[in-house]
């Protein structure tokens, strides 16, 4: 009995088209993010066979031509990629990779030809897998960092004034010459700016800010008049903790205020 | 991101290395004849020959004999509604050679389209339906002209 399973399973695998990889920690990689199965790359004694065999690993499977829909699983979230381990991490890495390439590879053919293309949600689904990934590598190597010298070790930066006298956040790069005896690169980043015109546009470019500023401010204002006019038992509570910054005691002074009704009059 | 920000080289260092790449690869129809064993790849404009090379021969495992790599520019063209110019996007292409034996040729993915008709038959059907039902809706009072739209029997 035991053999005969055995058969069917051989026979079953057999059919697969050249399922490669049954490793425990990955086969969780096949079920969630991968939606055909994985060519296998077997050593050809041909090398046309064997280099387009590896070729045909950027299109899907040809029973997903000219599908309507794609059935496929989800991507992976954080919560099951923080238990694996590095080498884990990087395999799915490639594996999702290989994915992503797949699908560009149909995406761009079918755009091309005009063609419907199904399931396109599932290149979103595997960027987002990647996106965790990088998230769970980068959250490591800020525990690592931490442990060893007591800094996160992200990318230094600081807020500069830039040439057009604006502030700016900027990441510092490594240079092989220092700064201060780089004047080539001086020249061709220069910091701050000076003079009259400078100055006109700052004074425009403030008022541009706070006229927007006080816009908004209007137009929260009137918004939550007219809501009180339109809905007089509306919950003040509600209002106040959506727009702290009006003052809810002069409002009913307004003329916006009285709604379209008889007030009650005692 | 920390794991995408690379140490400066200077020579003796070791040799810099990429653990998680995020470049991107796709095979593309070539817009021009080529050999047979050349294979044209669209690719990430940051990648160089190079990356392209270590890219198929350790991700792909793939025997790469040459490459060319050139940026094809965006064509233009007008937008049809108002009439401005529009540039589609620069693409960076590469033509891998293989070795001489190799003869590739671009799969053919729309072979025949009767397995989707079968699909669409039924979609199209109730668009039949549909209009059938829109025209009878237009034409619901052409036997009483003049009255107003609202009115029906």
């Amino acid at each position: 009995m035991i053999i005969l399973n055995l058969i069917k399973r051989t026979t079953f695998a057999a059919q697969l088209l050249n399922r490669s990889i049954f490793n425990n920690s990955l086969y969780n990689g096949i079920k969630y993010c991968v939606t055909r199965n994985i060519h296998l790359s077997q050593p050809a004694h041909d090398i046309n066979e064997d280099v387009n065999n590896k070729l045909m690993e950027f299109f899907d499977v040809p029973k997903n031509w000219n599908e309507n829909e794609v059935k496929h699983g989800r991507s992976w979230n954080l919560a099951e990629l923080r238990i694996k381990s590095n080498s884990d991490l990087h395999k799915i890495w490639f594996i999702l990779l290989k994915e992503l390439n797949m699908l560009k590879t149909m995406e761009h053919e079918y755009k091309r030809e005009w063609k419907w293309w199904a399931s396109p949600e599932r290149i979103d689904k595997v960027q987002d897998s990647m996106k965790n990934i990088e998230t769970v590598v980068r959250e490591r190597n800020q525990a690592y960092h931490m442990l060893e010298s007591g800094t996160d070790g992200e990318q230094p930066g600081q807020y500069i004034t830039n040439a057009l006298g604006l502030r700016e956040y900027k990441k510092s790069v490594e240079h092989i010459v220092p700064y201060w005896a780089n004047k080539k690169w001086r020249e061709a980043n220069p910091r701050g700016c000076h003079g009259p015109d400078y100055q006109k546009f700052m004074r425009l470019y403030r008022e541009k800010i706070y006229n927007d500023k006080r816009k908004g401010r209007n137009r929260d204002k009137n918004h939550v008049i007219r809501l009180l006019s339109r809905f007089p038992n509306l919950d003040r509570n509600v209002l106040k903790g959506k727009y702290p910054q009006i003052n809810f005691d002069t409002l009913n002074k307004k003329d916006l205020y009285r709604g379209h009704y008889v007030p009650d009059v005692e | 991101m920390s794991s995408r920000w690379y140490p400066l080289y200077q020579r003796g260092n070791p040799q810099l290395r990429v653990f998680l790449p995020n470049f991107w690869m796709k095979i593309v129809k070539t817009p021009n004849q080529q050999p047979e064993n050349v294979v044209c790849f669209e690719v990430s404009h940051q990648m160089t020959k190079y990356d392209i090379r270590q890219y198929l021969e350790k991700i792909y495992k793939l025997p790469v004999v040459a490459v060319r790599d050139r940026i094809a520019m965006g064509r233009f063209k007008r937008e049809e509604r108002n009439g401005y110019i529009i540039k589609e996007e620069d693409s960076k292409l590469a033509y891998v050679t293989f070795p001489k034996e190799v003869k590739f040729t671009y799969p053919d993915l729309f072979p025949e389209e009767n397995e989707t008709k079968k699909n669409l038959k039924d979609d199209e059907k109730s668009l039949d339906q549909a209009k059938e039902r829109f025209r009878e809706f237009c034409n619901r009072n052409s036997k009483r002209r003049g009255l107003p739209g609202w009115y029906s029997i």
